[in-house]
C-alpha cells in the first residue's frame, strides 16, 4: 500500500481531495489537520505522496515543505502543494522550496488525480 | 468544477456541503470572537497582530472552502475581508470603527449567504459590502503609523518551559498524537513556539516552548505520554524563534480556537437519544423500586422484626444508590449555559448598531449547568428577552444622558443554580416598563387594562398573545417568538417567568427552570378516589385549611393566608369528583404575590420521586395536566401543572374552566 498524506486544516477540503484521488490503485490515505500532525505522520512511516495546504494555523505549509525536504526519510517524497487562490505569489517560493506540483483551490479533481498518478508512477512534473 | 464533478463515490456532494456548513459555523464563531477583540484595539495604536493573523486565517480558510463548493458570493466576501486585514497588517490603513463594522457586516452577510445556500433561499446581494471594504482598503492615511513591533507581548514573568514530544506508533495506538499534546499544552499556558525537531539520532520530535505557570507536578504528568520537559532560564526567550517563511503572515499564530481546557481524549461525544434511553431505563428502575416498596409494606407484618430490619436496610441502600445513579446520569446531560450566552454579544452588538444605542453586555454564571434539552428550548426565548431589552428596554444615549444616567446602558445576563432550580435573568438599566402605555395598548387589544395592577399582572398583559408595545412589529424583536411564546415555553418546561420593573431604573426578567426533566420530586395528593402528583418545585408550601376557614367571595373561594387572602381552587370540583367528607383540606400553595393560588386537595399522602411521561399528544393533552406517571402499583397517576392551572383560574369563577371540567383520571 502506498501511503498518501493529505494535509489541510479543513475537513471539507481533506474529504474532497480524498474523493478526487480515490481511483488511485493500491493507495492508503492518511490525513493531518495541522503541519505538526503531518510531520508526525512522516515520522511514523514512509509516505508515497503528500498533498499539502499552505495556510494552516500552527505551522505554515512552507515550513512543513522545508522540513520534508530537509529530512533524510522524506527528502524525495513528491509534494503537491494545494493552496487557496490568491497566494499566487507563493507559487515560485513553493516550487523553489521543493514543491513538486502546485495547484490552487478551487481545484479540478481530474487534474489533481492526473498529477498524483504521474508523481506516483515516477513521472516528473511537466515543467 | 464543482463538488458534483468529483468522482462518483459513496459520498454525495451534499455530504461535502454539510461539512462545509459545519466548518463555516466554526470559522464564523472564531471570526466574531476575534472581531470583538479587534474592536477593543480601535484608537489604541497597537493592534494585537496575532488577532489579525488568526482572523486572516479564518477568512482565508472560508475563502478556500467557499470556492470549493462554488459559493462565489461567500468566496468574494471572505476575499475582501482578507484584503482589509492584509492592509491593516501592513499598516497601509489604520484600524477604524468603520473598518470593524464593515468586517462585522461582511461576516453577517457571509452567514446569510451560507444560510441561503443551506436552505435553498435567495442569496443576498453583496455588492454594497464589497464596495465598502474596497473603499476602506484604498483610503490610505497620509501619515502611516509607525510599524508595530512584531514580537508577541509575552508576560515576562511567566516561566518558560521547553517540551519535547517524540511521536511513536505505540503512542498513536494509545491515541496520543502531536495535536493532542499541543492541545494539552495550550491548556497549560501560551505556546510561544512549536516546531518539528530532528534529534541527534535522526528521529523526529516536536519542540514546544510554552509560557506557563503550571506546577511541576502537572508538567511531570505529561511524561507518561512521551513528553519531556525542562524549564528554561528566564532570560533565554527573546522572541519567537520560529523562522517565519511568509514574512507577511508568520506561521506561528495563536493556538487553535478549538483548544479547550479539556484534552479531547477525555471527552466522548454521545448521541442525546442514547442518554434518553439510559434515563428511561433508570426511570423504569425507579418505578420497579416503588413497586418493591409497596410489596414490602404489604408483607411487613408477616416477617419477623429482625429479618424485616435487614430487608428494610437493604431497600434503603438501593434507594440511595438509585438516586445517585439518576443524579449521575442527569449530570451527563448537563452542559454549561454558556452555549446560550455565547451568541448574545453578537446579537447585542448588531442590534445596538442598528438602533444606534450604546450597550454593554455583562455575562454572569456562564458555567452554570443545565440539561441539554433545556438549552435547546431556551435559546430562542432568551434571545427574545435580550433583543427586547436592547430594542425596548434601554434608551438611546441622549435620552439616558438627559435622564442623568451614563450614556452606555448595561444589560446583564446571568445564570445561577439553587438546588434543582436554575435561574436565568435578563436585566437592563433602561427606562422600565411604561405602565400607562401597556394599559392603553391592552385596552386597544381588547384586554383588561386593570390587570396591570402589579408586576405579575403587567407581565401577563405583555405575554398575552397579540400584544406588542410597538405599533410596527420591529425587525429586532419580531422574529417569530413573542413574549407569549417565551412564557409558554418556560411553563412547558415546568418553569416560572417573573418580571420586576421600576420606572426609570430598568426591567428584569427572571426565568426559573428545573435543572432537568424526566424524573422529579413530587407531592402525591388524594382527591376523592383519585390520586394526583404535583411537581414539588412548583409548590411553595402545603397548608391545612379547616372548611370553616373557607369563605365564598362572589363565585370564588378564599381563605386567610399570611395576613392576606388566598384564592382557592378545589381540584375535586375542577375535575368533577366528589367533595371529601372531611372538615380539613390540604392546600398546595403555588405562585407568589398577586398570582398565588391554593389548590385544595383532600390530603397530601406523601412525597416521592416520579418519572414524568409528558402528555404531548394533542388528543390527550388537557390544560392543567402536564403528563402522567406510574407510581409503581401499575396505576397511572396524572401530574397536575400548577402554573397552567393558576393561569386558567385567574379571574374566572371556580369550577368553570374550559377544557378541564369533567376531565378526571384515566
Amino acid at each position: 500500500m502506498r501511503k498518501i498524506l493529505i494535509v489541510d486544516d479543513s475537513t471539507t477540503i481533506r474529504k474532497m481531495v480524498r474523493a478526487s484521488l480515490r481511483q488511485l490503485d493500491d493507495a492508503e490515505f492518511v490525513e493531518a489537520a495541522s503541519g505538526l500532525a503531518a510531520i508526525e505522520q512522516i515520522a511514523l512511516g514512509p509516505v508515497a505522496l503528500i498533498v499539502l495546504d499552505l495556510n494552516m494555523p500552527d505551522m505554515h505549509g512552507m515550513d512543513v515543505l522545508k522540513f520534508v525536504r530537509g529530512h533524510r526519510a522524506s527528502k524525495d517524497v513528491p509534494v503537491m502543494v494545494l493552496t487557496t487562490r490568491g497566494d499566487d505569489s507563493s507559487r515560485d517560493t513553493a516550487l523553489a522550496a521543493g514543491a513538486t506540483l502546485y495547484f490552487t483551490k478551487p481545484f479540478t479533481p481530474p487534474v489533481l488525480l492526473a498529477g498524483a498518478k504521474d508523481l506516483l508512477s515516477g513521472v516528473g512534473p511537466q515543467a | 468544477m464543482s463538488p458534483s464533478e468529483l468522482p462518483a463515490g459513496d459520498e454525495p456532494s451534499s455530504d461535502f456541503l454539510n461539512d462545509y456548513f459545519a466548518e463555516c459555523d466554526e470559522h464564523l464563531m472564531g471570526v466574531r470572537r476575534l472581531l470583538l477583540r479587534l474592536e477593543q484595539s480601535i484608537g489604541r495604536g497597537d493592534i494585537n497582530t496575532s488577532v489579525l493573523d488568526e482572523l486572516f486565517r479564518h477568512f482565508h480558510s472560508l475563502k478556500g472552502i467557499s470556492g470549493m463548493v462554488e459559493l462565489r458570493p461567500a468566496e468574494e466576501l471572505s476575499h475582501r475581508a482578507e484584503d482589509y486585514l492584509r492592509a491593516l497588517r501592513r499598516h497601509d490603513v489604520r484600524l477604524s470603527p468603520e473598518g470593524v463594522n464593515a468586517l462585522f457586516d461582511a461576516t453577517q452577510l457571509f452567514e446569510q449567504v451560507v444560510n441561503a445556500r443551506r436552505s435553498g433561499g435567495v442569496i443576498p446581494a453583496i455588492d454594497a459590502a464589497v464596495a465598502t471594504i474596497a473603499g476602506l482598503v484604498s483610503a490610505r492615511p497620509a501619515d502611516l503609523a509607525a510599524p508595530v513591533p512584531g514580537a508577541p507581548a509575552g508576560a515576562p514573568l511567566t516561566p518558560h518551559w521547553r517540551f519535547l514530544f517524540a511521536p511513536s506508533r505505540e503512542l498513536v495506538g494509545r491515541g496520543i498524537r502531536v495535536d493532542l499534546i499541543r492541545t494539552r499544552l495550550t491548556a497549560l499556558g501560551e505556546i510561544i513556539h512549536a516546531a518539528p525537531h530532528v534529534t541527534d539520532s535522526g528521529m523526529i520530535a516536536f519542540e514546544f516552548i510554552v509560557a506557563t505557570g503550571a506546577d511541576a507536578e502537572t508538567i511531570a504528568a505529561l511524561q507518561q505520554d512521551g513528553v519531556t520537559a525542562e524549564r528554561l532560564p528566564d532570560a533565554s526567550v527573546v522572541s519567537d524563534p520560529a523562522a517565519a517563511v511568509d514574512p507577511e503572515w508568520p506561521a506561528v499564530g495563536e493556538p487553535s480556537p478549538v483548544a479547550g481546557s479539556v484534552a479531547p481524549s477525555h471527552v466522548v461525544r454521545v448521541d442525546l437519544t442514547r442518554l434518553d434511553d439510559l434515563m428511561r431505563n433508570v426511570g423504569d428502575l425507579v418505578i420497579s423500586r416503588a413497586r418493591l416498596g409497596e410489596t414490602l409494606a404489604r408483607i411487613e407484618s408477616h416477617v419477623p422484626a429482625g429479618e424485616w430490619r435487614a430487608v428494610q436496610e437493604n431497600a434503603l441502600v438501593i434507594d440511595r444508590q438509585l438516586r445517585t445513579l439518576r443524579e449521575a446520569i442527569m449530570r451527563v446531560r448537563l452542559v454549561p449555559i454558556g452555549e446560550i450566552f455565547r451568541r448574545m454579544p453578537f446579537v447585542v452588538r448588531d442590534l445596538a448598531r442598528e438602533t444606534g444605542k450604546r450597550v454593554r453586555l455583562q455575562l454572569q454564571g456562564q458555567s452554570t449547568e443545565i440539561d441539554k434539552f433545556l438549552i435547546e428550548r431556551m435559546m430562542d426565548p432568551v434571545l427574545h428577552l435580550v433583543r427586547n431589552a436592547v430594542s425596548h428596554g434601554i434608551e438611546t444615549a441622549d435620552e439616558r444622558v438627559a435622564a442623568g444616567k451614563r450614556p452606555e446602558a448595561t444589560i446583564t445576563l446571568s445564570a445561577s443554580t439553587a438546588g434543582e432550580i436554575v435561574t436565568l435573568e435578563v436585566a437592563d438599566d433602561g427606562r422600565g416598563i411604561d405602565v400607562e402605555a401597556v394599559r392603553s395598548r391592552a385596552a386597544g387589544a381588547g384586554l383588561d387594562p386593570a390587570t396591570a395592577g402589579d408586576a405579575a399582572g403587567l407581565l401577563e398583559l405583555l405575554c398575552a398573545p397579540g400584544f406588542s408595545t410597538r405599533d410596527e412589529s420591529d425587525r429586532a424583536s419580531g422574529r417569530g417568538v413573542g413574549m407569549a411564546v417565551v412564557k409558554s415555553t418556560v411553563e412547558e418546561l415546568g418553569g416560572v417567568l417573573r418580571m420586576e420593573t421600576a420606572a426609570g431604573a430598568g426591567t428584569r426578567f427572571i426565568v426559573e427552570l428545573p435543572v432537568t426533566l424526566a424524573i422529579t420530586d413530587a407531592l402525591i395528593a388524594k382527591v376523592g378516589a383519585e390520586t394526583f402528583a404535583a411537581p414539588q418545585a412548583a409548590v411553595r408550601e402545603v397548608i391545612a385549611v379547616p372548611l370553616s376557614a373557607i369563605r365564598a367571595l362572589e363565585q370564588n373561594e378564599i381563605t386567610p393566608y399570611r395576613g392576606g387572602v388566598l384564592p382557592l381552587v378545589r381540584l375535586s370540583r375542577l375535575f368533577g369528583l366528589a367533595d371529601a367528607a372531611r372538615d380539613t383540606l390540604h392546600v398546595l400553595v403555588v405562585g407568589t404575590g398577586g398570582s398565588a393560588l391554593g389548590l385544595a386537595v383532600d390530603r397530601v399522602v406523601g412525597q416521592r420521586e416520579i418519572v414524568v411521561r409528558a402528555a404531548t399528544d394533542p388528543l390527550v393533552k388537557v390544560a392543567g395536566i402536564s403528563g402522567a406517571t406510574d407510581l409503581g402499583d401499575g396505576r397511572v397517576v396524572l401530574i397536575i401543572d400548577p402554573a397552567a392551572l393558576a393561569r386558567q383560574m385567574r379571574g374566572r369563577p371556580a369550577g368553570v374552566v374550559d377544557g378541564i371540567a369533567g376531565g378526571g383520571g384515566r
